[in-house]
């Protein structure tokens, strides 16, 4: 990898070798055709939200609930006579906004921190170090539900957030910022380890003898250089994301009013006794090849941008 | 030697204090008062505030300026320091001796899954690499990542339903022999394998990288003994640490599997109290887990040394 | 609650041939699930007063087979005294009732049980150091209870059982006296619940903080092995007896073969075993396989056990399998907090509210059919409670209607702002909970009004119902005795928050009427009262009524001698298995 601020071959030899790697270029297919899937949900939610009227996904008839998987509905219906196939494609835009909203804590946090623990060293590096040997000693699960926990009551009692249940259900707030604030280990690591790296390079000791700002070299020098880091560090994480969702769910602090995938298998249960599987099925499904080809294609991109992260990314 | 043990020991203490703040202000502060949960529905005004004041939740948080060790904070840490956990608000029962009675059983599910999963991932990553870049090594990541791609919750109601209800191959629930815990443990290596596949892959793959193995096998050494003399030895560290550092989770136990198929241990005991919000439990399993974790990865970088001399302690 | 008690009627039983051979042992095989152990002071759930009910026993307990539901003595000797003026009851205790042997005793030979023995028990439930949920009971009735609780709270030393309460008398081995402030016609009902019963003194010293798990009491049970969080087994309590099977019962009992065991001595089966089992799909197993004496009805399960005539589908019905439904006496309802700026000075849109949300759909679809919509704060079975149609029965143009009248037209307010309703329930996570509130939101948003239900965390959703910090709460009350006072103390005024009265209802009016009952004996005169109360809650709308629960359970051909009561926590040593 060059010292140069800007980095454009980086990305176009990184495409020149995902283009060769079949599996992941399925992968990227699999994933665009989640996007489509998660765009068309957010149309049909907005709409719905912005003209005040019922999704359809959420239009109750109980007459029909349970209903095995026929023309009309092809996975059936839930306990609501709601059809099973729009739940779980609603669920996509669920995973996909825990996706998001969990990185626009994650990657400012885990970024700006990295950064200066890496860049100024000493005291600063001890503090941050300090600070995310704690988090990352927590039992994972356990600080994600307390926080959340806390969060989503915070969110319910006091009017100042009231505004944020009006667009994001409070739910899947409350469990996108505990998984946020447990989540910035990790690329708070590799950013850190990077920036040591950098800090003595060439460009970097030039900027500092021209006088350039710590700040500005940081941010405007250091920072494209490790960005692909982020983007690999994004890519890794998110599968995780949706699974850590579904035992969430499971323990009491998922999503309440929005159908995520976890909330849809955890509803499927006690009716999978019944011999009522494809509500299970469904969600499984859908969630599977989202995580799969996340997983796979993700690797196939750190492969391609940074092979050295390999050992320090994969588990 | 030891005085980098003892230097390392020490600064367990800042974290342990940093965890121990994190959970108190998590619990304790935000958490709120359980006193009406223990008044019941026909709680008076007056009993809720006598029960404040016996568990001392009428208490300043952190700092009594009349008395500086009379505080919400303090008291807990000196009760830590006792080992004394509390009592659970939905069985009254001593914390401490709900945790000693769920050890137990916990490790009869987490110890042979640990194992089991270890062994059984380092074999499928030996093999695949050295078949790398071959179909069995292909088609081995591939089924690592499907596999580590189901949700944990998936594999149990299914396995419950089918094998267990459906087929009679396996009890579904209980605790009263070996054969009950079959089931469990197969479930936690397949949800768990896939993962740790693919990790020691990449690390013996990275090992495999290095000059010495090509010089080796220049020099005409088999792949074989290369494999397993020189690279599977050097990848001990990496895994070393990956073994360790899941070792508290040997404690917490298999939250779910242990849910599911009522094995009466900590997992359960972890669920139950998330389920009933039973703070003092909850408190308890995450400081121990925590206590546990730094403890881990001070054995690791301890048992770096053993694993490779190379590594020369700061 | 109910879910608790449904838990409680999933009971597995199977028998088992003894090793010697001959006389075959019963056993009970049940679920059960958290319990506060075995401390008669903290029986505050349905699942520790069941518990509790099988090792310790009180002076009163309630008839088995007789309805409406009326007390019997149990360790008393006979119905006590009652002075002319209500404020004396004198108690003559039945002589010769051992504790068991245990190596609390000295010498570990169990003594006979006195009235000291009652007078200590109480003074724990009052002591402030247990924290016992039961202090109610006794405060503000017993002659110097209150005094001596707020002696004791303030003090630093322990509490010193010798130091007397005015209001409890040992008048001599077994003569026990209560002196009341003012007549508590709810006394006989309080001396059959859990907290009051007795204990030995010895145990609580012996054991100390260990005495909740080494129970040592006169009950018709002992406790045997007891694997927590997982397992608990009883056995016959050898020195239980003085019990026989009740004769008395009407009819139906006799037809449903309820009598059959008349006279015969408690209790009917040898061994108790309960497993803590917790999703529901694992007990129908089980309950399929034959084990299991009984399950209750999962709302999932109920259209594969039931069929569309509330019958028992042929399956189950060709295995004998029997369906006994019966209703409890609980209430479900929405309460509003009539202090919140919105929905407490509004009585309008409180009815358009209650007369928004279709009952009838919610017991078909929610409940399947387990519930029956509620027509006055005072469930059927107690008296005060009377059949008329409740006024804010569902009717959507009506609600609208009210809804209009009450400043919000279509949902909006007159600045054309969208009228928001926050509603707490109880159950974070639950999936029975997320579909119930599916069902609000819907019912709601159909009169143009978004109800946002918060799912929260039992000690915050109570913290919340306490500090009254609410809108409006889903609730259920589980009635503490068949007395139509123990819900109407629900909408006393000084019982506001922090106290039970969560809605901070406040009408002078009634609680004049309050002030009277409380202190009349059961009367045609007292139901009157009653019925007005209710009255008056429902023109004020300060619930919106929901449902009262019934129980539903399976139970196999061969469980004998279950009879539906709603106080069933001591109901263990009636039941009988046949060899099958």
């Amino acid at each position: 990898m060059s010292d140069a601020t800007n980095n454009p071959g980086l990305w176009s030899i990184a495409w020149r070798q995902l283009r060769r790697n079949k599996l992941a270029l399925l992968c990227l297919a699999i994933l665009a055709a989640y996007t489509a899937v998660w765009m068309y949900a957010e149309v049909t939610f907005w709409n719905a939200r912005l003209r005040g009227v019922t999704p359809q996904y959420k239009e109750s008839n109980y007459d029909i609930r349970n209903h095995p998987p026929s023309p009309a509905h092809p996975l059936g219906t839930n306990f609501a006579g709601r059809d099973n196939l729009s739940q779980i494609i609603q669920g996509t835009r669920i995973a996909f906004e825990i996706g998001l909203l969990t990185s626009f804590i994650v990657i400012p946090l885990g970024f700006a921190l990295g950064a200066v623990a890496g860049y100024f060293g000493r005291k600063v590096d001890t503090v941050v170090v300090y600070l995310y040997s704690v988090v990352d000693s927590v039992p994972g699960i356990l600080l994600i539900m307390a926080i959340a926990y806390v969060v989503r009551s915070a969110v319910d009692r006091n009017e100042i957030f009231q505004f944020i249940t009006r667009y994001v259900d409070s739910g899947l707030f409350a469990v996108c910022v505990g998984m946020g604030f447990t989540g910035w280990v990790g690329l708070c690591r590799l950013i850190r380890a990077e920036y040591m790296k950098h800090r003595e390079r060439q460009y970097v000791l030039a900027a500092r003898s021209l006088g350039v700002s710590d700040t500005a070299i940081m941010f405007r020098h250091i920072a494209p250089n490790v960005a692909h880091l982020i983007i690999i560090n994004f890519s890794l994480r998110f599968p995780g994301l949706i699974l850590t969702e579904a035992v969430l769910s499971y323990l009491g602090v998922g999503i309440a009013n929005e159908p995520s995938w976890g909330a849809i298998i955890n509803d499927s249960k006690q009716r999978l006794w019944l011999g009522n599987w494809w509500e299970l099925a469904g969600a499984t499904a859908a969630m599977f090849f989202l995580v799969l080809a996340l997983n796979l294609f993700g690797d196939a991109l750190r492969d391609a941008l940074d092979p050295k992260l390999r050992t320090a990314e994969t588990k | 030697m030891v005085a980098y043990i003892i230097r390392r020991l020490v600064s367990v203490i800042p974290i342990t204090l940093g965890v121990l703040l994190i959970t108190f202000f998590l619990f304790r502060v935000i958490g709120g008062n359980p006193a009406y949960r223990i008044a019941g529905k026909n709680a008076t005004p007056a009993r809720i505030a006598q029960i404040s004041k016996e568990r001392g939740y009428d208490k300043p948080l952190f700092l009594n300026l009349s008395n500086p060790f009379d505080a919400q904070f303090p008291r807990l840490c000196g009760q830590l320091v006792r080992l004394d956990f509390g009592e659970s608000i939905t069985t009254k029962q001593r914390v401490s001796t709900m945790l000693r009675e769920g050890l137990l059983p916990s490790l009869c599910v987490t110890t042979p899954l640990f194992v089991i999963e270890t062994v059984l991932a380092i074999v499928l990553a030996l093999l695949a690499a050295y078949y790398r870049n071959a179909w069995i090594d292909r088609s081995l990541v591939v089924l690592a990542v499907m596999a580590m791609s189901i949700s944990s919750l998936v594999y149990i109601m299914v396995a419950q339903f089918w094998l267990a209800s459906e087929w009679r191959l396996f009890p579904v629930w209980g605790f009263e022999g070996p054969q009950y815990l079959v089931l469990p443990v197969l479930i936690g290596v397949v949800a768990g394998v896939g993962g740790s596949v693919r990790f020691y892959r990449t690390v013996m793959l990275d090992e495999m990288n290095q000059d010495y193995v090509r010089t080796a096998r220049a020099k005409g050494v088999s792949g074989r003994t290369v494999l397993f003399r020189h690279v599977l030895r050097n990848a001990m560290i990496p895994i070393l640490t990956n073994v360790i550092v899941a070792i508290p989770f040997l404690y917490t136990g298999a939250l779910l599997l242990e849910n599911f198929f009522g094995i009466p241990g900590l997992g359960r005991l972890t669920v139950n109290a998330l389920f009933n919000g039973d703070e003092d439990v909850i408190f308890a399993t995450t400081f121990i887990g925590s206590v546990i974790f730094v403890v881990a990865n001070l054995a690791t970088d301890i048992a770096y040394t053993w694993a490779d001399p190379r590594i020369r302690l700061k | 609650m109910t879910a608790r008690r449904c838990v409680l009627a999933l009971v597995v039983l199977t028998t088992l041939a003894s090793a010697a051979g001959g006389a075959a042992e019963t056993v009970l095989y049940g679920t059960g699930g958290d319990f506060k152990g075995f401390d008669p002071v903290d029986a505050n759930d349905v699942e520790s007063a069941d518990q509790v009910g099988r090792v310790y026993e009180g002076l009163l307990e309630y008839s088995y087979l007789d309805r409406p539901y009326h007390v019997i003595p149990r360790l008393a000797a006979a119905m006590p005294e009652v002075a002319a003026d209500g404020l004396t009851y004198t108690f003559k205790l039945k002589p010769g009732v051992r504790f068991p042997d245990d190596k609390c005793f000295p010498g570990g030979k169990g003594r006979e049980v006195t009235a000291d023995d009652f007078v200590y028990s109480w003074k724990r439930v009052l002591n402030p150091r247990l924290q016992s949920a039961g202090d109610w009971l006794f405060v503000n009735h017993v002659l110097g209870a209150e005094d001596w609780v707020k002696k004791w709270a303030d003090a630093k030393a322990a509490v010193d059982y010798s130091d007397p309460i005015p209001g409890f008398q040992a008048l001599d081995k077994y003569t026990l006296q209560i002196k009341l402030h003012r007549p508590y016609p709810q006394l006989l009902w309080v001396l059959t619940m859990q907290y009051t019963f007795v204990l030995p003194r010895e145990a609580v010293d012996f054991y100390g903080a260990e005495f909740r798990n080494h129970p040592v009491g006169t009950g018709p049970f002992r406790l045997k092995a007891w694997r927590r969080n997982y397992r608990i087994e009883f056995e016959r309590n050898p020195t239980f007896s003085g019990q026989t099977y009740p004769d008395t019962g009407d009819a139906n009992d006799r037809a449903a073969g309820l009598l059959a065991d008349a006279g015969k001595p408690l209790p009917l089966v040898d061994r108790i075993v309960e497993y803590d089992i917790r999703e529901y799909y694992t007990t129908w197993q089980m309950f399929l396989g034959g084990q299991l004496f009984s399950a209750g009805i999962n709302k999932d399960y109920f259209e594969k056990v039931i069929d569309p005539q509330l019958e028992l589908t042929d399956t189950l019905k060709q295995r004998g399998i029997r369906l006994l439904k019966a209703p409890l006496l609980d209430i479900y309802y929405l309460g509003f907090n009539m202090l919140d700026p919105v929905v407490g000075k509004n009585k309008k849109l409180r009815q358009a509210f209650a007369t928004a949300v279709n009952v009838p759909r919610y017991v078909e679809v929610i409940t399947n059919n387990r519930h029956t919509p509620a027509t006055s704060p005072i469930p059927p079975g107690i008296a005060g409670h009377v059949a008329k149609p409740y006024p804010y029965q569902f009717n959507l143009a009506r609600a609208k209607q009210l809804l209009a009248e009450a400043g919000y037209p279509g949902g909006k307010d007159d600045q054309g702002r969208q009228l928001r309703l926050t509603m707490i329930m109880p159950g974070a996570g639950s999936t029975d909970v997320r579909q119930a509130a599916d069902f609000y939101t819907e019912q709601l948003r159909a009169i143009g009004v978004d109800l946002v239900v918060q799912q929260l965390a039992g000690s915050e959703y109570l913290r919340r119902e306490h500090e009254g910090e609410t809108q409006i709460f889903w609730a259920v009350w589980v009635i503490d005795y068949p007395d139509a006072q123990n819900l109407l103390q629900l909408f006393y005024g000084p019982n506001k928050c922090p106290g039970v009265n969560a809605t901070n209802y406040q009408n002078p009016a009634f609680d004049k009427l309050y002030d009277q009952i409380v202190s009349m004996p059961d009367s045609p005169e007292r139901t009157a009262l009653y019925e007005k109360m209710a009255d008056i809650v429902v023109d004020d709308c300060v619930w919106a009524l929901m449902t009262y629960p019934l129980s539903y359970g399976l139970f196999q051909p061969w469980f004998q001698n279950y009879k539906q009561h709603a106080f069933p926590y001591a109901n263990w040593k009636y039941y009988k298995v046949l060899p099958h």
